[in-house]
Parts: structure tokens; sequence; C-alpha cells
């Protein structure tokens, strides 16, 4: 295999690919990257046995063929190399000797062979979504993912397709992010499926704002075709716990608050918020919120928020984190707050199908 | 038959002590059929000063053990089979077995993916016999073989896990515990190590009832504030709850390096790379939590090893530094592993957050 290619096609093809490889792996395979050369292109091909990437760079091939490398040292070098100009040639015994400049450098590899095959989707069923749309709403959702290896099947986001909609769904059990997509597909292809963290973060990674992509879901497992990438994962088998559950079907209490104003307020008065209980109090009284926290012999914040609120008198905790996370992610100037009593989950909302679950944290005193 | 007003007289409680049978070898072959009835090891590769996690029965009648490092193992074993550890496929095994255990109690305390305490005293029935069925439910749905101790708290279920192993459990009932600690060598007791163990043999004492001999201020004397707890312990008396869900009490990043670091200036280079990967897991797995105490943790060529820490500092870099320079300085010795990590304060139960489902 021999190919010359710009450094910063490499560079760009290795990015989107090397993710996914793992830092301390054991089995020697998995730390290379697959490089496949035909025609004009060089295709680049990362996997950890869950999930897997390929992607592609143009470059001009003077001879076809496929190894593959040890992925995080062939970045690092390609990173350093002094021209712009790359040239890759690959023995029979898969040792690369990369020339660029003055410089030489000979790295060896693995035969092709050894490299596991990306799963193959026959009979899968096929949906195409605007990449803008999944990108928002992974962005809106996926802080929510739990961490808690104990339930594995919330360590990854809920893919629901039911009813001409995709729901995506991320809780830790303590918090749920929620949004809606308007979506076309035939009743044939309504599934929920669980897409774990790693491709969740993957996948953010390569969607854009423009175009669609095409989704793929064959038994347990699932394809995110980008025309130039595709992602590749496993999904998580069982079922997600039943999230509409936890909904609020009432609502007592609403304000409309300015999203970056709570979130900076919420970001103040946190700083004072002890480490442990780590709770920050809401107190609604008319027309004004007071945010408020404090750690036994260190001190104590608080914050005035004008509002329209007409309704009880009553305070709520909530851990900041949890507020915070989803007034981050969000873009929307405004959005609204609905509550129903102090033990009662409160629900953050926005002018488009989203929600966010969050229940709150008893106070002591 | 049970007796009713005895059960009830002593308060006795149900501990069964769940431990999976080399839990991950035992994957490993269930996936690879072809490897069934062959020694395998499962760890890090001989050439990186790997070491095994679990190794199967074959191997260990080669005197092959958990925990011993690879190149050994391969030397009293040649033929053995060392695999790859594949975690996410361990932890989402476990997984499986814990919801199981749920359905039983939901006082289960996870002691690491393979073991766990159940408390069944409020489960109708004897616990023996729910402890086979159990095993045999695990068993249907993993084809993977447990063993179980079954006995009136979490010492004596510990240890009578041991005794039947592979694939087999043993009951010490409340009235046998007597019996069970007189002969048990005092080895077998959580707590115990090498040390204390051959301080033990220096005063001729090499089974639990020997050790019954000494009185409580006597062994506070020899062995300070563990030796109140000893006491009891010895006669098979534990007290300690089966706690669901106990919260993590550290959590820390370390590499073992492929050649020893003769330097504190290569130790600082990867404290520096290991601090970043902690902070990134703190952040992802305990962002909520308060952190009290920061250590950094020195293995040396010659296995001895060293702690610094330090109380009161929030984690960053260049106290990190420090506490590394510390333990550097007490011996000089080339540095074999660096851990770096972070101790939490527990949770109050006041201020708690609710669960939403």
């Amino acid at each position: 295999m021999k190919f010359s290619v710009t450094k910063e096609k490499l560079l760009e093809g290795l990015q989107q690919v090397q993710n996914v490889v793992s830092t301390r792996t054991t089995l020697p395979i998995l730390s290379n990257v697959l490089l496949q050369a035909n025609g004009n292109e060089v295709h680049l091909t990362t996997t950890d046995l869950d999930v897997g990437v390929r992607g592609s760079f143009e470059a001009q091939v003077e001879k076809e063929g496929a190894t593959t490398l040890p992925a995080r040292r062939l970045f690092t070098i390609v990173r350093e190399l002094p021209s712009s100009e790359i040239q890759v040639d690959v023995d029979g015994k898969n040792a690369a000797s990369i020339r660029s400049g003055q410089s030489f450098f000979k790295i060896l590899g693995l035969p092709e062979e050894e490299f596991p095959p990306l799963p193959k989707f026959e009979n899968a069923k096929v949906v195409t979504i605007r990449q803008k749309d999944l990108r928002d709403g992974l962005r809106k959702t996926s802080y929510a993912i739990s961490t808690d290896e104990t339930r594995y099947v919330l360590n990854g986001v809920l893919f629901s397709f039911k009813e001409n909609k995709l729901t995506l769904v991320a809780t830790d059990g303590r918090r749920l992010a929620m949004v809606d997509l308007e979506l076309e597909f035939p009743r044939s292809h309504e599934a929920d499926i669980i897409v774990p963290t790693k491709a969740v973060t993957e996948l953010q990674r390569l969607l854009t704002d423009d175009g669609e992509l095409k989704v793929s879901v064959g038994s347990g497992q699932i394809a995110f075709d980008l025309n130039k990438t595709l992602l590749v994962s496993k999904l998580i088998e069982g079922n997600y716990p039943n999230y509409r559950q936890v909904i609020p079907g009432e609502t007592k209490e609403r304000v409309t608050l300015e999203r970056e104003t709570f979130l900076n307020s919420l970001r103040r008065v946190s700083l004072l918020a002890s480490d442990k209980s780590n709770s920050i109090k809401l107190s609604f009284s008319k027309n004004n919120i007071e945010i408020s926290a404090n750690t036994p012999e260190v001190g104590e914040a608080k914050e005035s928020l004008p509002v329209v609120y007409k309704g009880r008198e009553f305070s709520i905790a909530f851990n900041p984190e949890f507020l915070m996370a989803p007034l981050r992610n969000l873009t929307e100037d405004e959005v609204f707050l609905d509550l129903i009593d102090e033990m009662s989950p409160g629900v953050l909302k926005i002018q488009t199908p989203f929600l966010y679950v969050l229940m709150p944290m008893r106070i002591s005193s | 038959m049970q007796d009713f007003s005895v059960h009830n007289e002593a308060k006795s409680r149900a501990i069964i002590h769940l431990d999976m049978d080399c839990f991950y070898a035992a994957i490993e072959v269930r996936d690879r059929p072809s490897l069934r009835g062959k020694p395998v090891g499962v760890g890090g590769a001989r050439d990186r000063r790997g070491v095994l996690t679990t190794c199967n029965y074959e191997a260990r009648k080669f005197g092959v053990r958990s925990a011993m490092p690879t190149f050994m193992a391969l030397q009293r074993c040649p033929d053995l089979i060392v695999l790859p550890t594949r975690f996410d496929v361990y932890r989402r095994e476990a997984a499986v077995i814990r919801e199981m255990l749920h359905r039983f109690t939901s006082l289960v305390e996870p002691l690491s993916l393979d073991e766990a305490y159940l408390d069944v005293s409020e489960h109708p029935g004897a616990p023996a016999p729910l402890a086979q069925v159990i095993r045999g439910m695990i068993f249907r749905k993993t084809k993977l073989t447990s063993s179980a101790g079954i006995g009136p708290n979490k010492l004596i279920a510990k240890i009578a896990s041991e005794m039947n192993k592979p694939n087999g459990q043993l009951e010490v009932t409340p009235e046998q515990v007597p019996e069970f600690m007189e002969k048990l060598p005092v080895r077998k007791i959580w707590g115990i190590g090498e040390k204390t163990e051959r301080k033990l043999e220096e005063l001729g004492v090499k089974t639990c009832g020997e050790l019954q001999r000494f009185s409580r201020p006597e062994l506070v004397d020899l062995f300070g504030k563990f030796g109140i707890e000893l006491y009891d312990l010895c006669r098979g008396i534990d007290q300690r709850p089966v706690e669901p869900d106990r919260p993590r009490k550290s959590l820390s990043t370390e590499e073992t390096f492929t050649i020893d670091l003769t330097t504190l200036e290569q130790c600082e280079e990867k404290l520096e790379e290991l601090f970043q990967e902690m902070m990134a897991d703190l952040a992802q797995k305990e962002a909520t939590r308060s952190v009290t105490k920061i250590f950094v943790k020195l293995k040396f060529n010659d296995f001895t090893r060293t702690t610094a820490e330090r109380a009161g500092l929030t984690p960053n870099l260049p106290d990190f530094r420090g506490l590394l320079a510390e333990a550097f300085a007490r011996t000089g010795k080339p540095v074999r592993l660096i851990g770096v990590g972070v101790r939490f304060a527990e949770d109050s139960p006041a201020d708690a957050q609710m669960p939403l489902l």
C-alpha cells in the first residue's frame, strides 16, 4: 500500500476515528486503526468491539492495499510532521514508512486480517434524520445519562421511534431529560432502543448542522451513516424504565425565567452550597424568587430574582448541578419552571417539545 | 423444622455471602467453549508486567493464583491461556446477577462485581435452601456457577462461602458458631493480614479458639483499636449490617509502568497524566461528592508501597506534586506504580436527593 496525502487531510481523518480507540486495551489490534487504500481514497476504521467508526480521506493512491497501524502513535507522529506533504508506504510485513520533508518514520503495524470487521446491517430498519435535529436533541438530553454501572440500562440514551416521532430520553434516576423530534417512518419501524454513552458521545462529535443521516437499526446494534463517516454500536440490552410515569401530569405554579440570568444566579449562589448536602434553595414569594445556599461554619449566599409569580409562598431545594445542567445545554432565551410543591418533581420546559424533570432534595431543617 | 421461639429470642439474622466462582475466567470459558478443561487466566500480558485478575480451577491446580504476575503464572503453568480482561462484559453479567438478587431482598450489598452479601432475615423459609435456589437461578440464566456461605452475620457467611468452593455452599447456624470458630485459623478473619498473623504466631496463637483466651484489654494492648473488634470477631460475633449500595469511599487512577521510574522528574511527568485522568473520572462519576483527602500512592520495584495523603485540600496538581515528592523521598527506590486519588466525605442522610425512578 502506498499513498500521498496532505497533513491536514490525514489529521482530520484520524481525528474522526481515534477517539474510539481505548487507551488501555489488552487486545493489541484494538489500539490500531485499519487503513484501506483504494481508488482515490483511504478508509480508516477503529473499534473497541462495542463501538466502531469508519471514515475516509482523499489521497493519491499509488498502490492499493490495507494494513493496521497503532492509532495514537500515528496521530502524534502526523501532528508533528514538518511538511504539509506526507507519503505513506507500507511493505508486505505491515511496516509503514512515513516521509515528510526531511523526516522519516517507520512504524510497525499488524495484518489487516486480525482487525475485527464492523458488523453487517442486513434487513435493518432505516430512518433518515436531519443531522441538526439529532445533534440538538442529544445536546438537550445526553448530560442526564446515568454513570452508575449497576443501572446499566440507564447508561445510554433511549431512542424511541413511535407514531412518527423520535423521542430521546436520558435519566440517572434523579432527573430526566426528554426531547421529541418529528420524523416520518413506516409503522413497521417503531422500536425502543438504548444507545450506549460512548456511541452517543462519538455521535455528538461527528454530527454537523448540515445534511441528513441514515439510522439503521439491526438486531442488537445500530449504525449512523453520516455520508462521509459511519458509526456503529452495540445497543444496551434490557428494558428502559417507564419514564412516562415520572412526568407530572399537573402543574400548580409556573414561572417564566430568563435562562442566562437564572443560570448565572444559580452559579454564583452555588459557590456557597454546602459540600455535604450540596443543595440550593429556591424560595418563592410574590413576584420574587430568592435563591440561597449555606454551608455551616463557612458562610451563606443569597440572591433575589424578580419574576412574575402570584402563587403561594413556598421553598424547594435542588442539587444545583442538576438544575444548572439543562440551562447550560439549552440555547433558548426563555425557560419555564413548573412546580407542584416542595416534595414533588419540578419540570423545566421550553417552547419546543423538551422537558426536564428534576426531583427536589429533602431539606432537613 | 424451625423452632420459632428460639429464632425469635436470639433475634438472629440470616446472611448469605454469594461469591461467583472465578467469575471473569468462567465467563471467558463459557463464551469460548474450546477453552473448557484448559487452564485459563484473565489479566495483563506477560511482557507488560501484567497481573492475573482471575484464573480458573484448572490453572489453580498448577499453583496459579489471582493477583499473581503473569510471567510467574506462566512459569508455573506454561500451558496457561492468558486472556485480556473484558470488563464491559463482566459488568453487564454482574448487573444481570445483581438484578436477580434484588428479587429476593432489597438488602443486597455488592462487594465487587462478583460477590455480594444478602440479608435474608425477613425472607420466609430457611436461608440455606434459599441460597440453593438463588445459585440455581443464576446458573440457569448465566451458565455460571457460584458458591455461598450462610451464617448469622457477614463474618461467618463470608468465611463459610470459601469452604465448599466451587459450586457449593455451607451453612453455619448460630448454634454451630462456637465450634466453627474454635478451629478456624486466625488468618480467615478480615483485618488479619500477614503482619498480624505473624505477631499472633509468636504468641502461640494459630486458631480463633486460641485467640479467645485473651481478654479485650489484652487485645487492645497488642493490636490497638483493632483489638476491640478482634475480641468479638474471633468469637464469630459481627454486628455490621448489610448496607445496600454503599457509596464509594474513594476514587483513584493508577498505572504500573513497563520500565521503573528512577527520578522524581519522571514520576512528575506521569503524575500529571494520571491527575488529568482521575479528574475526568471524578467529574463523570462523583461530581456531587465532596472530597476530604487527596493521596498519592507509590509502589516500588521491591513491591513495598507507601501512601502520602493530606486532608482539607481540593484536588489540584501542585498539591499532588507535593505529595509525590514526599512519598518519593521516603525511600528513593525505583518506582513501579503511581496512583493518585481522592477520598470522599460520607454523605449526610439529612439533606437527601429524592429519587425520581
